[in-house]
């Protein structure tokens, strides 16, 4: 059983990156289901998506269940550690959008996973995107990187694969690229 | 194959398989995906359309379908209410080919007005309601809602929720179109409804359904044979079956698939040996009022769990944790209990949503709140983006109701409270779902009001589908578009003024003040596409010259403006659209234009 919950804000591609999560785990045999908070999301509102495979279960991941917690906006990971317990997979985006109207700090939060969390990864997707001219790439630029560190078994290949089930021939070129890019140089 | 499919997806794949021949719809979250999804398909017997409101829809849905299409109408919840006229009426009718109404429920709401129920509709029209668990459930129940409707000449509800509709699954299939002939309108006295008539289809209507029940009563199933009795349908029994977990002796479940109309004999069944009965669904208690009075008619008393005791929560969605704490309330069973997580640990503050950085409407919003700048004000909002102008520091928006008020509720406050202007905010494809009539009466009745129309070019909430003012049809191909300036001229209404809420922001308050000053009847078209719908060329960011001031920041309050620990403003260079909002409102010459390589 995988429970696995990516947390971001609207506009950094959450649905679409858990999508391809889906298809990596389908195409290593499980059956998957999986949920998203859509609706507000392309307006800077928080997007959360479940991601489970196994069987007789619903779309939502209970609380402290998630075995993986993807976070691509940090403050947006913190809203959902509800979802996970102490021996969860962390990989946090160093990526920071204070919610309006808090006074909360980078700092803050980053202590806060470090304290509780073994396995934290921090990981920098968001400098990386916009260094290669795709800031609106974060998203696949993160599973990329995940995979390259290993810390989700997928292989560059398996990547490149369901990047094609999952996007329209033109956006599969442009993450192709990335892909090849992040691979090569990073 | 095998793939992985949203429910909505699922819908439409499984629709387009069992030989779908028009569907139509207006969109709307949770419902939307249905028609993107099957326009992606083509077949020379296959049409879909986006129509002007859900009304329509279903008006077209009728028609094709007296002439034996197979037929979708899709539309939310609250499109149902807009498409409540013609579904009543057709409840009575009846149909042809195959006509499935798709409505998605929104149980939280994540993203509507209400929270209402559709299987109230069901009973309120006296229709069959199909409420699968999960987008493969989804797939598979196509095929009997045709079959239903044709069987039985009736209007089939396809009732979804927001997890069934947005959640996705790996689900097997093949294909294959079934190919039907369409057989052509057959002239009837049966489909012109005259009251005589609908009496006579009124008790047609009762004997279908009395008829129908057990046929559909197979669409439900019992598991288990715990002394328990759990009583579930939608996404709930998925998250019954975990919260039972490890504890499955103690229930067994009635899976409610057909919500309406339910067999008495296959509830009698299952209550026979049950010492209680716990009912987990969303929304209203449509389970539970149905089969307690089953069970009352039939002189059987057992214990109730449920909403109206108060063990369920009435509003908002349910999960498995929820589902466990009924169980530990119900039961008092302490292996009920959940697990402490990291819950009060840290305190994250909710994160509204907010216009897109760029949003053109952000700009037409502030050019007119600056244009009517010490003027007692009411501003009315409608259903769209821009209801999002109600929230800080625009704060342009003092109403909101359902499509199309924002013009009419003007009229309203005109009329009780006319010391005040009136302006009234409308969106391009909210106007032409139902803004067009509330201006013919402002005109007609000599309601002087403002009315914006915030012109994007598209339907922005729901993903950019296009609309009578785009001219552009579905699949991006030419229809013919009506021009919302010559429309209003139509009308009569001869005070109109058009402004790009990009250009020239002094300039343009000044054209708006102008235009305020005399109170008559006029509109305002702020035309400008969507931020979202162009690549983009430069971005803004904040150079040395910035003395910390904070003005860009609380006049726009765009989300790609913020200040860092140090007080230090920035621009999030991801986030800005280029819109050049900002750079009106610094009095230092610190916001500066960066072109993308
Ligand atoms: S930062 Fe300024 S230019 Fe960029 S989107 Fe926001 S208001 Fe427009
Ligand atoms: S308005 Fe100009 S000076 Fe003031 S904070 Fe913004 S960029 Fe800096």
């Amino acid at each position: 059983m995988n429970d696995i919950i990516i947390a971001g804000i609207g506009g950094q591609g959450n649905i679409l990156l858990s999508r391809v999560v889906c298809q990596l785990f389908m195409n290593k045999g499980f059956d998957v289901k999986s949920a998203e908070n859509i609706g507000m999301s392309q307006r800077g509102g928080s997007v959360v998506s479940y991601i489970r495979a196994g069987d007789d279960v619903g779309p939502i991941v209970p609380d402290g269940k998630a075995d993986i917690l993807i976070g691509l906006e940090m403050s947006e990971a913190a809203r959902n550690v509800n979802k996970v317990n102490k021996d969860s997979l962390i990989v946090l985006n160093d990526r920071f959008v204070r919610p309006k109207n808090s006074d909360l700090k980078k700092q803050q939060i980053l202590r806060f996973f470090e304290e509780n969390f073994p396995k934290l990864n921090i990981i920098n997707a968001h400098d990386i995107a916009f260094k290669l001219n795709m800031p609106k790439a974060e998203n696949i630029t993160m599973l990329t990187l995940i995979c390259k560190e290993e810390i989700l078994p997928f292989s560059k290949e398996e990547i490149l694969i369901a990047l094609k089930q999952v996007l329209s021939p033109k956006m599969y070129e442009m993450n192709k690229i990335l892909v090849e890019k992040i691979y090569e140089r990073y | 194959m095998k793939k992985v499919l949203m429910g909505n997806e699922a819908v439409a794949y499984s629709l387009f398989i069992n030989g779908v021949n028009v569907a139509v719809g207006y969109p709307g979250t949770p419902s939307t995906e249905v028609i993107e999804t099957l326009k992606n398909f083509h077949d020379d017997d296959f049409y879909v359309e986006w129509s002007t409101n859900e009304k329509v829809a279903l008006e077209i849905a009728a028609g094709a379908s007296l002439a034996g299409a197979r037929t979708v109408a899709t539309m939310k919840q609250v499109g149902l209410n807009v498409a409540a006229d013609p579904l009543l009426s057709l409840s009575v009718v009846g149909v042809e080919g195959g006509l499935i109404v798709f409505v998605a429920d929104d149980p939280g709401p994540h993203s509507s007005q209400t929270e209402q129920d559709t299987r109230n509709f069901a009973r309120f029209c006296n229709l069959p309601v199909f409420d699968p668990s999960s987008p493969e459930e989804a797939f598979e129940l196509i095929k009997p809602a045709f079959e239903i409707s044709e069987k039985y000449k009736i209007p089939v509800l396809f009732r979804m929720t927001t997890r069934v509709c947005h959640s996705n699954q790996s689900i097997e299939f093949e294909l294959k179109r079934e190919k039907r002939k369409i057989k052509g309108f057959e002239k009837k006295p049966d489909w012109v409804i005259l009251p005589a008539l609908s009496y006579i289809k009124h008790m047609e209507l009762e004997q279908k359904l009395q008829d129908m029940k057990k046929e559909l009563s197979a669409y439900n199933r019992i598991e288990g044979r715990g002394k328990i009795g759990i009583v579930t349908g939608g996404v709930s029994y998925f998250y019954v079956k975990e919260a039972i977990k490890g504890f499955e002796d103690l229930f067994s479940i009635l899976k409610i698939t057909v919500a309406h109309p339910l067999d008495e004999g296959f509830i009698l069944e299952f209550a026979k040996d049950k010492e209680m009965l716990i009912f987990i669904e969303e929304l209203d208690p449509v389970l539970e009022e149905e089969v307690k009075l089953i069970l009352f008619e039939n002189g059987k008393f057992i214990p109730i769990y449920g909403k109206r005791n108060s063990y369920v929560q009435f509003a908002g969605e349910l999960d498995v944790d929820k589902v466990r704490d009924i169980f530990y309330k119900v039961l008092s069973d302490k292996r009920f209990l959940k697990k402490n997580t990291f819950g009060d640990v840290l305190q994250i503050p909710k994160r509204q949503a907010q216009l897109c950085a760029g949003c053109p409407h952000r700009s037409s919003f502030l050019i007119v709140k600056y244009a009517a700048k010490g003027q007692d004000v009411i501003f009315t909002g409608d259903i769209g983006c821009y209801t999002l102008g109600f929230a800080k520091p625009i704060s342009t928006t003092d109403t909101c109701l359902c499509m199309g008020a924002s013009i009419t509720m003007a009229q309203g406050f005109k009329i009780a409270d006319g010391s005040k202007k009136v302006i009234a905010f409308i969106g391009d494809s909210t106007f032409f779902h139902s803004g067009i009539t509330g201006l013919v009466n402002s005109y007609y009745n000599r309601h002087n009001i403002t009315v914006c129309i915030l012109d994007n070019l598209t339907t922005g909430m729901t993903g950019f589908q296009p609309h009578p003012g785009t001219g552009k049809k579905i699949y991006g191909e030419e229809g013919r578009k009506v021009s919302i300036e010559s429309l209003v001229k139509g009308i009569g209404i001869e005070k109109i003024l058009v402004i790009d809420p990009y250009s020239d922001f002094t300039e343009n308050v000044d054209k708006v003040r102008e235009f305020l000053n005399n109170d008559q009847l006029g509109v305002i078209v702020f035309r400008r596409e969507c931020a979202n719908l162009k690549s983009r060329e430069s971005y803004f960011k904040i150079n040395q010259n910035c003395l910390k001031c904070r003005v860009c920041l609380k006049v726009t309050g765009c989300p790609a403006i913020d200040e860092d620990e140090n007080g230090n403003i920035f621009i999030d260079s991801a986030l800005c659209n280029s819109c050049g909002l900002c750079k009106n409102f610094c009095r230092y010459s610190a916001i500066e234009k960066v072109m993308v390589k």
